[in-house]
């Protein structure tokens, strides 16, 4: 998600907002010894300067890594790197980043196959790796000018990356060649509130994505989704709305639940919630916190642009990015107790890049 | 504020000297035999003993590592303080071979048990443990070590130039001259402290103008009265960083406070000042040294004493280490020295510029700890707690440092920074009767005449050279402190100062430990 955008508008959406939400959950903090109950929520760890973390990645190493999604001039962005108790361990600094041209951002979308992170940087538009181990810097590919890669993931052909600017997925095969994969109204988002969260599930061959606002009539244009589109030899199919969202909910990054299927999905707008989807019917089948808006969730930190659900164990890793409110105390990564596991991001052999 | 010490921590493990004569080792060996582990301790005396007498106990050879060294092993770390020992535990937990070297006849490095001839054990060096530390605490936990809360019950003393001595309660002394100087500036402290990445403090935008300053000249920019709440900061910076605020710079210590806290918790002054509530809180019974005590006892003989390191090449794909008992070679090498012992390496090929600078604009603090012994902490009975800040004079900032069992009674001070250049080249009967004399100014007559006396000067030992902590001076933070963690070819660094919280302190240790360990795990 863009975070100027996000306050830009934000009054905007505000008015909107008189709209029911579903019913939803409650926290509880587990007593001692006993498993905690579903949606407690703890402080994974704050995000250090520049912060405004966005998406966690959760890697093959068992470590967990988070790019800063909104660096002020003369800050560069970083990745940093936690353990999965959450001690932290390194950060390494962005390179190539014009730190005098504004607020600047990365997210640390996926991994290669050999451990090299995948960081989009959504000012320059470069795909770059990270050598975790060496701490080396290697720009795979640049998208085209005015594209704000956002998400990644892996599938055949390469991989797919949202543009949250421009209404497109790309695919960026291991050479590096930047193709555009699919441009459809669905994703086309309401003043630039756009497409988000993807991954790819390999038994259905098909893609999920997370759609913040939808312009094609079918909807408020407040409200966003789930989308699913095929994977039909090498491209897509016809474009289907799984789920729709309450007005300014803004979906965001998302985990799969292992044994439900269930898609977990952060809600980075004014409502600040995690929704629980189910792909299969279309159905919100839960919803945390019980009052949105706000983000109570139990935990010091309060639910503030949550913006996506990583499994990590039995809970979700949500990178608080604070993008409207733009409080520095709410960045921080936090544990969201669900009670599955997730489902593993699709890491083919030939996730990597020449 | 509670201003006090805290708890450094790595070792010592370089160099060309051979290494000097421990007074502690036997004190030490009987103090592990009196913890409780007499029965183990047959098979990890040897950690304690000299290499002579360690080679004796293996038949001198047969590549027992308290006899002649391994030739070759997967990993060599240099160091036995807690990091070393931590990186040491972690690489085998891996299931690598590894081999510590210490230069000292003893493991623990900056933590150090002091035995009393009138009964019980207090620390010469690093001693405090408190909230946040969460990793130095679960390691405690995990040896069976316990803590117990510093006595903090009744008043502090102040003693100033100007308005006398005073007893207070609370955080920050009731002193008119100062007060609102020290709230205003300790939140601007926090404040700032708050913007930095405790993992690249020089990533700040404005890192450059906050290193180019002192902090001595941030207080005279920003205090009506500079001189007087300058004088009580000085009471927190010689403990702390065994140096006054014109030697430190702001970002430096900006970091420092930063450092303060967890992943979970933003770090702030008081946290790093306190007792209650702070790094100060607790204390270990039997000592903080025993917790690397019983570490280097659950790992055998990965652990080797006596072996200075005095060179270290990598070629051909390895690394070879040249100690004082030998030849190891290795896949990697984690270097758990303080800077200035790695400086005393001979490095092939040389270390890279920008890390020798670094090394080269890291100071070790100066400080010594002065503790005089009593029958009884006569001042509790006077409903005082035994911490006290003079703004004169050789105890600038005093703790109790009575045994868990407040028997006997012990005063410590602190004499570090400009205070320890006054007082350390005294003769130790005049820094006797110096902080005797101050003793005596904050808790009456009776603290003239203790049953015991005895210092710890950190800059005089030879596998240290100086302590708490190495800090830094004025613009060398933004140029040099890039450097920290970059791993140089097969040699990877830990030790607290690489730490990102709590640097300096033992809860830093055991996190650069598990750091440098993973790094190393991930190479090979």
């Amino acid at each position: 998600m863009r975070r100027l955008a996000l306050r830009s508008v934000a009054g905007l959406l505000a008015g909107s907002l008189a709209l029911l939400l579903p019913p939803v959950a409650t926290s509880a903090a587990a007593r001692d010894g006993e498993a905690p109950e579903k949606w407690t929520t703890t402080v994974f760890a704050r995000v250090p300067s520049p912060g405004a973390p966005a998406y966690v990645h959760v890697h093959t190493n068992k470590r967990v890594y988070a790019g800063t999604y909104a660096a002020p001039d003369g800050q560069p962005s970083k990745v940093f790197e936690w353990t999965r108790s959450g001690t932290l361990l390194r950060s390494w600094a962005v390179p190539g980043q014009d730190l005098e041209g504004g607020e600047h951002g990365v997210q640390v979308a996926a991994q290669t196959r050999s451990g090299r992170l995948v960081v989009l940087d959504t000012t320059t538009s470069r795909i770059l790796t990270l050598d975790v181990t060496r701490g080396r810097w290697r720009t795979i590919a640049t998208l085209p000018e005015g594209s704000v890669p956002n998400y990644a993931t892996w599938a055949p052909g390469g991989l797919y990356v949202t543009d949250y600017g421009d209404g497109v997925v790309h695919r960026v095969t291991r050479r590096g060649k930047v193709t555009e994969w699919l441009r459809d109204p669905a994703l086309d988002g309401l003043l630039g509130f756009g497409t988000t969260g993807i991954r790819y599930l390999p038994e259905e061959r098909s893609f999920l994505l997370t759609q913040q606002t939808l312009s094609t009539g079918d909807a408020l244009p407040t409200n966003g989704a789930l989308l699913r589109v095929p994977l039909e030899g090498r491209a897509p199919g016809d474009v289907e709305v799984v789920w729709t969202s309450q007005p300014t909910d803004l979906p965001d990054g998302f985990g799969i639940g292992r044994r439900t299927g269930h898609v977990y999905v952060a809600m980075v707008g004014l409502t600040n919630r995690i929704a629980e989807i189910d792909p299969a019917t279309g159905e919100e089948v839960d919803s945390f916190p019980a009052v949105p808006l706000v983000g109570e969730n139990g935990s010091e930190i309060p639910f503030d642009s949550p913006c996506n659900a990583t499994f990590l164990g039995k809970t979700v890793l949500v990178a608080n990015q604070s993008a409207i409110q733009g409080d520095a105390s709410h960045h921080a990564v936090l544990r969201v107790h669900v009670g599955e596991r997730g489902l593993a991001p699709y890491l083919p052999k030939k996730a990597r890049f020449r | 504020m509670t201003l006090a010490q805290h708890s450094p921590t790595p070792s010592h493990g370089s160099s060309h000297a051979a290494p000097h004569a421990a007074p502690h080792a036997a004190l030490s060996r009987r103090h592990l035999l009196t913890t409780g582990a007499a029965g183990t301790a047959a098979a990890t005396g040897g950690l304690l003993l000299s290499a002579g007498a360690a080679d004796a106990r293996s038949g001198g050879g047969g590549g027992g590592r308290q006899g002649r060294l391994p030739r070759k092993v997967d990993v060599v770390v240099v160091g036995a303080g807690i990091s070393g020992l931590v990186a040491t535990r972690e690489l085998l937990e891996q299931g690598l071979d590894v081999l510590c070297v210490e230069a000292r006849d003893r493991v623990g490095g900056r933590v150090l048990n002091h035995e009393l001839r009138s009964g019980g054990v207090i620390e010469a060096g690093g001693a405090f443990v408190g909230p946040t530390q969460d990793h130095i605490l679960a390691l405690a936990k995990e040896l069976k070590v316990r803590t117990f809360l510093e006595y903090n019950e009744g008043n502090s003393v102040y003693i100033s130039s100007l308005t006398g001595r005073q007893e207070y309660s609370g955080t920050v002394p009731p002193d008119p001259t100062i007060l609102p100087d020290a709230a205003i500036l300790l939140t601007r402290l926090d404040s700032m402290a708050a913007e930095i990445d405790v993992s690249a403090p020089w990533s700040h935008p404005s890192a450059l103008e906050w290193d180019a300053m002192s902090l001595g000249e941030f207080i005279r920019r920003n205090a009506l009265n500079s001189s007087g709440v300058g004088n009580l900061i000085k009471s927190w910076t010689q403990p702390g960083f065994g140096a006054d605020p014109d030697e430190l710079s702001l970002l430096f210590v900006l970091w420092y406070i930063a450092c303060s806290g967890n992943e979970t918790n933003v770090g702030t002054f008081s946290r790093n000042s306190d007792t209650a509530g702070g790094a100060q809180e607790s204390r270990i019974i039997g000592g903080s040294q025993l917790i690397p005590l019983r570490l280097a006892r659950k790992l055998g003989d990965a652990v080797a004493l006596d072996a200075a390191v005095k060179r270290i090449e990598q070629k051909d794909g390895r690394v070879v280490v040249r100690t004082r008992r030998g030849t190891v070679r290795a896949k990697r090498v984690v270097v758990a020295c303080p800077p200035p012992m790695v400086l005393d390496i001979d490095w092939f090929p040389r270390l890279p510029v920008r890390r020798t600078q670094l090394l080269r604009h890291m100071d070790m603090g100066q400080l010594m700890k002065c503790d005089a012994v009593y029958e009884t902490p006569f001042w509790r009975e006077d409903g005082l707690n035994g911490f006290g800040i003079n703004d004169a004079g050789a105890a600038r900032a005093v703790f109790d440092n009575s045994p868990a069992s407040g028997d006997p009674g012990v005063l410590l001070a602190f004499v570090g920074g400009s205070t320890w250049r006054r007082y350390g080249p005294l003769s130790r009967k005049e820094r006797r009767k110096a902080v005797l004399e101050g003793f005596a100014a904050m808790f009456g007559e009776k603290a003239l005449k203790p049953i015991e006396y005895t210092e710890q000067d950190w800059t005089k030992e030879r596998w240290t050279e100086g302590g708490p902590t190495a800090f830094h001076a004025p613009g060398t933070l933004t140029d040099f402190g890039p450097a920290i963690r970059q791993v140089f070819g097969r040699v990877h660094w830990a030790g607290t100062e690489t730490s990102t919280y709590w640097s300096g302190y033992m809860d830093g240790a055991v996190r650069a430990g598990q750091r440098a360990a993973i790094e190393v795990g991930e190479r090979l």
